[in-house]
């Protein structure tokens, strides 16, 4: 039978006895305590733990529990943020375990004021209120010590959780936490640590959360157990738009069928396998608008090359007189580009558990956006949000696609209409082909060079399918900054510019992918760039320095990039490299991509084979050093996935592929060596999640260019249908 | 009713026959560490040993793996000290840590076959898919516990 799991999903650290429960508020306002019961063994008490602030737990045994407002989808923020609270807390790391917090008001991102995981932002959101939480819950511990041993607190310093005391004393957090909960949270505690004299950050330490999952411990959504539940699976109409005319009677073998909306069912039974099964196999007639069976990729494509000359388009940065710069350049380049829909695919299918009892409803969730979470279940349900509860579980992955509520709605759907908890797990078919894409684009960029090479004028306009708009989040015709995000506000000398958008009206839903519309907007004038080089005849490296002349910061990345790469010495025979440079997030990345190909043989034609990656990055201060060099290189695997074969395209409305035998990805016998250097030119902190991404497609293009003379300039490069 | 041996135990499944094993070990067993990826054999995240060779537990009936040995994530050490397990946290492997259950056994399994594995016999073994791009770390823990 299956085991109820819901009390074991805590880091693994804390073992399989460990839970967590929210607790009332204590003190201060807080909102929301926390709970840990030591490693109880048989005739061993249990260490009481008390919950000093919101974010920190303290036990008798001197462990640390310190929550996390982020959601942890392998970027390592559940190890990063608390690392920056521990420094202020001054607690040893080996001390430590981490949760994530549930979805609370407490636990907002400060920049964003909502919590939810996106845009590249926990570290630089939440740093200051991690240095000041810790040194918060520091400051009532030495408050609580120096009370207890009878001296004043300015007398104390702490240190690896020990309060000392002139003339010797000294007392532990674990013996004061209980007294130092009762005290008042301060609101402007001393900040004890300042760039430059960190004692953890800017360190290597390891994860927490690695151990668990390296021996099956770590608990993600799809994991969850409660006990009673039942086990849903979705059948989505096949096609954008489509509704059912009937619902069908139950599959043998399965305990019913529910209707979420006009547009999926769900199929309930006593084990995932059998929901899945008899979802595929449901006897569904779909009704499907004739608009949405003009849907393909054709026609999509079609549509964006008229409304590439003849939409509305939005204005996103403008300067100087276009026109005239245009028409004074000594060379003209008309160059145009696209990209496709490109599909999530995270490892861990859409999931989401609930339960919903008069008590209130409980729900557990692979979610980067728990505060969504709380608004989606409310208006299904009719409770009030504070009789919702969300557990944030660890995220197979994310990349953006977690942000959405669609499967987390269905599931409090699903649960609401049996009276009973419920798992829904969509299968991997469903997970391909309803997604909310990275919406296809075409780009067009007109450059005008001077006689010596410089940029009279840029003007690149895009078209594409808006994801604020589709959701109503801009109105028609408004700016749309995540569209042109990445194309405004370049850092090179390009004269008179126009960016500008035409919004594409193809209702196949876009969402948001990790980099967003840095992910085409890079490949785009990264791409232009080079061909820009090549007109004006100079080394791309060298015409980028050029472009950025006097930018300390920028040069620096760039030229860490090139160093890294050996770009100053030839490339071996038959090798070439390509570089790109792009900024997003706060950060700056530059990356130099080195290639070869296979020779052609009398049925197969030449392939690419990744030889190097070398990558640069400036996030300011790196809290985590390792953590941030994954991060580049899981960056770079994500957009060699996608520049080489990565597409979603659409047929009738229905998307494909439906699975990952007709989508290549990155395999082991793929791999370039990858090698990232840091750079820290002494600007704030920036985001690292996504920065890795945008720059991989242009360097790869332009690298192949520089190979084969063949520029590409629709993504993807090659066919990945198939493996 | 069908007994299964998984890690080292045996278990009294009342599942059809035709339950893909993943499914068994999951839902009706409740060892979450074995993960579902695709269900069609593609991506390995559902990795398990059987006999010791590695298998995907997604398209494995559970009539067909009675009688055999498995071993998931769960068993393979009692305590998450197997050496590759500690290579894997010395390498700081995992992000989101989803695929890594069924790529540490794969490399469990290629370390049997190989103790001192190169990097081709790495390329042709370690065919798991991770959408996180861990593979440089994946080869340099499977290194690191060959003692290369």
């Amino acid at each position: 039978m299956p085991l109820d799991n819901t009390s074991i999903a805590a880091p693994a650290k804390l073992g399989r006895r460990g839970f967590i429960t929210a607790a009332a508020a204590l003190t201060g306002g807080l909102l929301i305590g926390i709970t840990v019961p030591g490693r109880a063994r048989a005739g061993v008490p249990a260490a009481s733990v008390s919950p000093v602030t919101a974010w920190v737990s303290i036990g008798t045994d001197e462990s640390v529990s310190i929550l996390v407002g982020s959601s942890e989808m392998g970027q390592g923020i559940i190890s990063g943020l608390p690392q920056v609270l521990a420094e202020e807390l001054m607690v040893d790391w080996a001390k430590v375990t981490t949760a994530h917090a549930p979805a609370g008001a407490a636990y907002v991102n400060p920049s964003s004021g909502m919590q939810l995981t996106g845009g590249s932002n926990s570290m630089r959101g939440y740093f200051s209120a991690m240095l000041t939480a810790g040194a918060a819950a520091r400051t009532m511990l030495v408050q609580a010590a120096a009370a207890a041993m009878g001296v004043t607190p300015e007398s104390c310093t702490a240190a690896s959780g020990v309060v000392s005391a002139p003339g010797g004393k000294s007392i532990s957090y674990g013996q004061v936490a209980a007294a130092a909960a009762l005290l008042p949270v301060p609101a402007n505690p001393v900040i004890l640590s300042s760039p430059g004299h960190y004692r953890l950050i800017g360190t290597p330490v390891a994860r927490p959360d690695i151990p668990g999952k390296t021996n099956g411990s770590a608990i993600y959504g799809i994991d969850v157990v409660v006990p009673g539940m039942v086990y849903a699976a979705i059948a989505q109409c096949p096609a954008v738009g489509g509704t059912f005319t009937a619902l069908p009677a139950a599959p043998a073998g399965t305990l019913g069928v529910v209707p979420v909306g006009k547009s999926a069912i769900a199929v309930v039974a006593h084990d995932t396998y059998t929901a899945i099964r008899a979802a595929r196999s449901l006897p569904v007639k779909w009704s499907i608008p004739k608009a949405s069976q003009a849907i393909n990729s054709a026609a999509i494509l079609s549509t964006a090359k008229t409304l590439m000359t003849t939409g509305a388009a939005v204005v996103g940065e403008s300067s100087g007189d276009i026109a005239k710069a245009m028409a004074g350049a000594a060379k003209t380049l008309t160059l145009t580009y696209s990209v496709p829909y490109l599909p999530h695919a995270c490892m861990e299918v859409l999931n989401c558990t609930v339960s919903i009892t008069a008590a209130g409803c409980e729900i557990w969730a692979p979610t980067q956006a728990p505060g969504l979470v709380v608004m989606t279940a409310a208006a299904i349900t009719g409770l009030p949000a504070a009789a919702i509860k969300v557990h944030t579980m660890f995220l197979g992955g994310g990349l953006g696609r977690k942000f959405e509520q669609d499967f987390i709605a269905q599931a409090v759907t699903v649960a609401k209409a049996l009276g009973k908890p419920v798992k829904l797990t969509w299968s991997r078919e469903q997970d391909f082909t309803h997604d909310q894409y990275r919406p296809f684009a075409l780009c067009r960029v007109t450059a005008g060079l001077n006689a010596d090479g410089s940029v009279a004028a840029w003007a690149n306009r895009i078209v594409s399918p808006s994801i604020l708009g589709q959701r109503g989040w801009v109105p028609p015709g408004g700016e749309d900054g995540q569209a042109v995000d990445g194309a405004v506000g370049q850092p090179y000398a390009l004269g008179a510019r126009l960016v500008d958008y035409v919004a594409h009206p193809c209702p196949v839903p876009v969402g948001f992918w990790r980099s967003v519309g840095n992910s085409y907007n890079a490949f785009v004038v990264e791409s232009a760039i080079d061909e820009l080089a090549k007109a004006a005849g100079m080394d791309p490296l060298a015409y980028r320095r050029k472009l950025l002349a006097g930018n300390t910061r920028a040069l620096a990345v760039l030229n860490a990039a090139a160093t890294l790469s050996g770009w100053g010495s030839a490339p071996a025979a038959g090798h070439a490299r390509g570089i790109a440079y792009h900024e997003s997030f706060g950060s700056i990345a530059a990356q130099v991509i080195e290639v070869t190909q296979t020779a052609a043989t009398a049925t197969q034609p030449a392939q690419i084979k990744l030889v190097r990656v070398s990558a640069a990055i400036d996030c300011g201060t790196a809290v985590n050093p390792d953590s941030v060099i994954a991060q580049v290189q899981s960056g770079v695997v994500h957009g060699l996935n996608a520049a080489l074969w990565g597409r979603t395209t659409f047929s009738g409305g229905v998307a494909s592929p439906e699975n990952f035998d007709n989508y290549r990805m990155m395999r082991m016998r793929d791999m370039p060596r990858i090698d990232v250097t840091l750079v820290d030119t002494g600007g704030p902190i920036g985001g690292v999640g996504e920065v890795g991404v945008p720059c991989v497609a242009p360097a790869l293009a332009n690298a192949w260019a520089a190979l084969t003379g063949l520029r590409v300039r629709d993504l993807p490069m090659f066919n990945g249908g198939g493996n | 009713m069908t007994t299964l041996t998984i890690n080292g135990k045996q278990h009294t499944v009342t599942a059809p026959a035709g339950t893909p094993l993943l499914w068994v070990i999951r839902d009706f067993l409740g060892l979450t560490g074995t993960k579902y990826g695709c269900g069609i054999e593609e991506c390995g995240a559902c990795t398990v040993l059987v006999d010791g060779g590695v298998e995907k537990s997604c398209d494995m009936t559970l009539a067909d793996a009675a009688g055999a040995s498995i071993t998931t994530i769960e068993g393979l050490s009692p305590n998450g000290t197997h050496p590759v397990q500690l290579a894997w946290i010395a390498e700081q492997v995992p992000q989101c840590g989803y695929c890594q259950s069924g790529m540490i056994l794969a490399a469990v399994a290629l370390l049997k076959q190989h103790p001192k594995p190169t990097d081709a016999q790495i390329d042709a073994a370690m065919t798991n898919l991770c959408v996180c791009g861990t593979y440089q770390r994946v080869r340099a823990a499977i290194h690191r516990a060959a003692g290369n």
